[in-house]
């Protein structure tokens, strides 16, 4: 049931519908029912208490007008009176009793009369000594008379009355509110049927109206669903001219759209893929050409006189710089063609960290840089290709070398749960803020005037960032100037995961203070 | 003797410049400027090697290729401009021994050259692997007494792996004993090569009993029950 409205918004609006107007029908029923009932009584109590009026006056009018001589004449007369009682008046079945007050000489012959079928328990004693108190008003009380078995309410009046002879006595009288009870019961009963129609017409109602809402709504949910799953040509109908006529109308325009620029882009990313594949073929070729030659020029410079001889090396160097400028010119394409996929297998982070560390173990020697190592010691393994972190960690090493004038350079691995990471820091010049913020920019270099040694295309950083992004890892950097920079790579344990937090920190403990 | 090799590459002056490498370390050589008078130059000069660019006008180099293998078993090693597309993949199941991606150095293509025209050991006579003989001075190989026709590439891989029966050769040192490749090199040449070896010397090329993989380590001869 709860998973029924939880999952349905027809069902959680004719729920809502039905349970909101039950409240209301029961509380304009329980309103009109009480209403009524109050009425009702008010109306039998003004009428019980004149009726009760009339017959304590013509009691007493009768027993003063007889001229009693004795005690068996007044009980002649009370015993035709009394009864007399029990039938006059318009409200029906009634019954009397004339109960002696106690208290008194005891009048061995008086009886005090009491109709047959009368029960005493319907006159409680409180009551009766309201009435002795009351010094000749009407008093009244609620009862419930037990009539074959069933129990109907009553309302009793007792009024005293004095008897010349006798003394104080009370007259009481019963009536019986069972007719009243029934027409409420019957007003009740229709009430409460015609409210349980009511609630079935108004859920029935809710229900279509709300499947005439929900239904649009459903099928552009679906429509949508459809789309973000890729079906682009999926389309929402058009009718009319209402509210829900103009949502498909406008969703229909947002899928065309989008499907055009879905289309364009992936037109764009195919000629893109094209381009670079045919760059690849035409520049690779003369360049191989170039290179050969340059090689056989190289190889026999001693033969040259001493200024061709130093042209062959300085192309030599440039033919080979010109060769790693197109190969990662070539690699960042691939990139934005999105036509790079990694070659994932489980590998020991830090047998990689030690591989580029030794692969630029020459070049720092030769700046008289020393590396300092922190490895766990325990294998830290990950998934990730191997051959494009290689060169990453190697790319962060030899730009920390080139940028740490020769202070040592601090190479730490970590791991945790879902992560490994590995952060280079150096210590060298650092950079600024506006520097920081372009550092994974292609082409940027930190300081265009700086002589460079270690030469370096210019998209080592940015090839970089992407290769972070491929294995959906962070590739993220700290720096102050003179005081140095922090890389930090951080790639999940298993492919698939999302990292939350990197093992190490940045900037690194090493730099704190 | 020096040895003959036959470059096939449509662009003029990579071509000249690859021959003049190849003059320098001592080879001789012919040249072919597209893929349809490669074959007829193979047919007329029969190298000893043959340097084959995969994009060529007329027919690719692939196409080439299988013309070529269904002639003879000449070495062939493949230029290419993409390492890492299909058409390696694709190169070598049309029967390329090896390939080289472009721009390369001399040394690196010297080397590659090298290896495949260097001959096997005669360190031994003939030897049997299965059902099969081979021998090594006449590189031929026998099922009984039929002869199966190997290319000297796959000769030298089912030998190196037929003089050991006993020991299981992992994809790196197949690379480097049959290729002659000292670092690293792709481990597709080894998977394409042994499924083609087994095309040809398998009764049930699906249900291999003459070389076997051993799984996560690579290969074997025969299998362990002989």
């Amino acid at each position: 049931m709860i998973s029924l409205l939880r999952r349905s918004l027809t069902a959680r609006t004719v729920f809502a519908t039905v349970t909101l107007s039950a409240i209301a029908l029961a509380t304009l029923g329980g309103f009109l029912s009480y209403s009524l009932a109050n009425n009702f009584f008010q109306n039998r109590l003004s009428q019980v208490l004149s009726e009760t009026e009339r017959a304590v006056s013509s009691v007493q009018g009768t027993v003063a007008a007889a001229s009693l001589a004795d005690e068996t004449a007044l009980q002649t007369l009370i015993n035709s009176v009394v009864p007399s009682l029990e039938v006059s008046g318009v409200s029906g079945a009634r019954q009397v009793a004339l109960l002696r007050s106690p208290g008194q000489p005891q009048l061995q012959l008086f009886q005090s009369p009491i109709s047959q079928d009368l029960d005493l328990a319907t006159i409680p004693s409180t009551l009766r000594e309201e009435v002795r108190a009351s010094d000749g008003v009407l008093t009244y009380t609620s009862v419930a008379i037990v009539r074959d078995g069933q129990t109907v309410p009553g309302i009793t009046v007792g009024a005293p009355i004095t008897l010349p002879l006798a003394g104080d006595f009370e007259l009481y009288l019963v009536f019986d509110l069972g007719p009243e009870q029934q027409a409420l019961s019957t007003v009740q009963n229709a009430l409460a049927i015609g409210g349980l129609v009511l609630l079935a017409v108004i859920s029935l109602v809710s229900y279509f109206v709300t499947r005439t809402i929900v239904k649009p709504v459903e099928q552009a949910a679906s429509v949508a669903e459809s789309l973000s799953q890729g079906q682009l040509d999926v389309r929402l109908a058009e009718k009319g001219t209402d509210v829900m006529a103009v949502l498909a109308r406008s969703f229909n325009k947002m899928a065309n759209s989008l499907q055009q620029q879905i289309q364009q882009l992936d037109s764009l990313s195919r000629m893109q893929r094209r381009f670079v594949s045919d760059v690849s073929h035409e520049l690779r070729t003369p360049m191989t050409t170039i290179k050969l030659a340059g090689e056989v020029i190289f190889g026999n410079r001693e033969k040259l006189e001493p200024s061709l001889s130093r042209s062959a090396e300085l192309m030599q160097n440039q033919i080979q710089r010109f060769e790693e400028l197109l190969a990662d010119l070539l690699e960042i394409s691939r990139y934005d063609a999105g036509a790079v996929t990694p070659d994932l297998e489980l590998h020991d982070l830090n047998a990689v960290v030690g591989a580029a560390i030794a692969s630029i173990e020459p070049l720092a020697k030769s700046k008289d840089t020393e590396i300092q190592i922190r490895l766990p010691t325990a294998a830290v393994e990950a998934e990730f290709d191997a051959k494009r972190i290689e060169r990453l960690l190697r790319n962060l090493l030899s730009n920390a070398v080139e940028h740490g004038e020769g202070k040592p350079i601090v190479v730490e691995v970590g791991s945790n749960a879902q992560a490994v990471a590995v952060c280079v820091t150096d210590l060298g010049v650092g950079m600024t803020k506006q520097q920081l913020e372009r550092i994974f920019d292609r082409f940027w270099r930190a300081d265009p005037a700086r002589q460079r040694s270690v030469g370096g295309t210019g998209l080592g950083l940015a090839i970089s960032k992407e290769d972070a992004i491929l294995h959906r890892g962070w590739l993220q950097v700290w720096s102050k100037p003179n005081r140095g920079s922090s890389f930090r790579l951080t790639l999940p344990i298993r492919s698939d995961a999302v990292i939350a937090n990197s093992p190490l920190p940045l900037p690194p403990r090493t730099m704190e203070g | 003797m020096s040895n003959k090799i036959l470059v096939v590459d449509d662009d003029d002056a990579l071509r000249e410049m690859v021959g003049l490498v190849l003059n320098a370390a001592g080879y001789e050589t012919v040249f072919a400027a597209d893929g349809l008078t490669a074959v007829d130059v193979f047919k007329k000069e029969e190298p000893d090697l043959v340097l084959l660019d995969i994009m060529l006008p007329g027919q690719s180099g692939i196409e080439v290729c299988k013309q070529l293998r269904v002639l003879s078993g000449t070495p062939i090693v493949m230029l290419t401009a993409k390492g890492d597309t299909e058409d390696v993949v694709l190169g070598l199941e049309a029967g390329a021994d090896d390939y080289v991606v472009k721009p390369h150095n001399g040394a690196e293509l010297l080397a590659r050259i090298k290896a495949r025209l260097r001959p096997i050991p005669e360190d031994g006579g003939i030897i049997a692997v299965g059902e099969l003989t081979m021998d090594p001075r006449s590189y031929e190989v026998k099922r009984a007494g039929v002869r199966i026709s190997l290319t000297p590439l796959e000769f030298k891989l089912l030998h190196t792996l037929a003089v050991k029966p006993q020991q299981v050769f992992s994809r790196e040192m197949l690379l480097e004993q049959v290729w002659g490749y000292q670092y690293k090199a792709d481990t597709r040449l080894v998977n394409v090569h042994v499924q083609r070896l087994r095309s040809k010397v398998e009764e049930d090329p699906e249900n291999p009993k003459i070389v076997t993989t051993v799984r996560g380590h690579g290969y074997r001869a025969g299998t362990d029950t002989p």
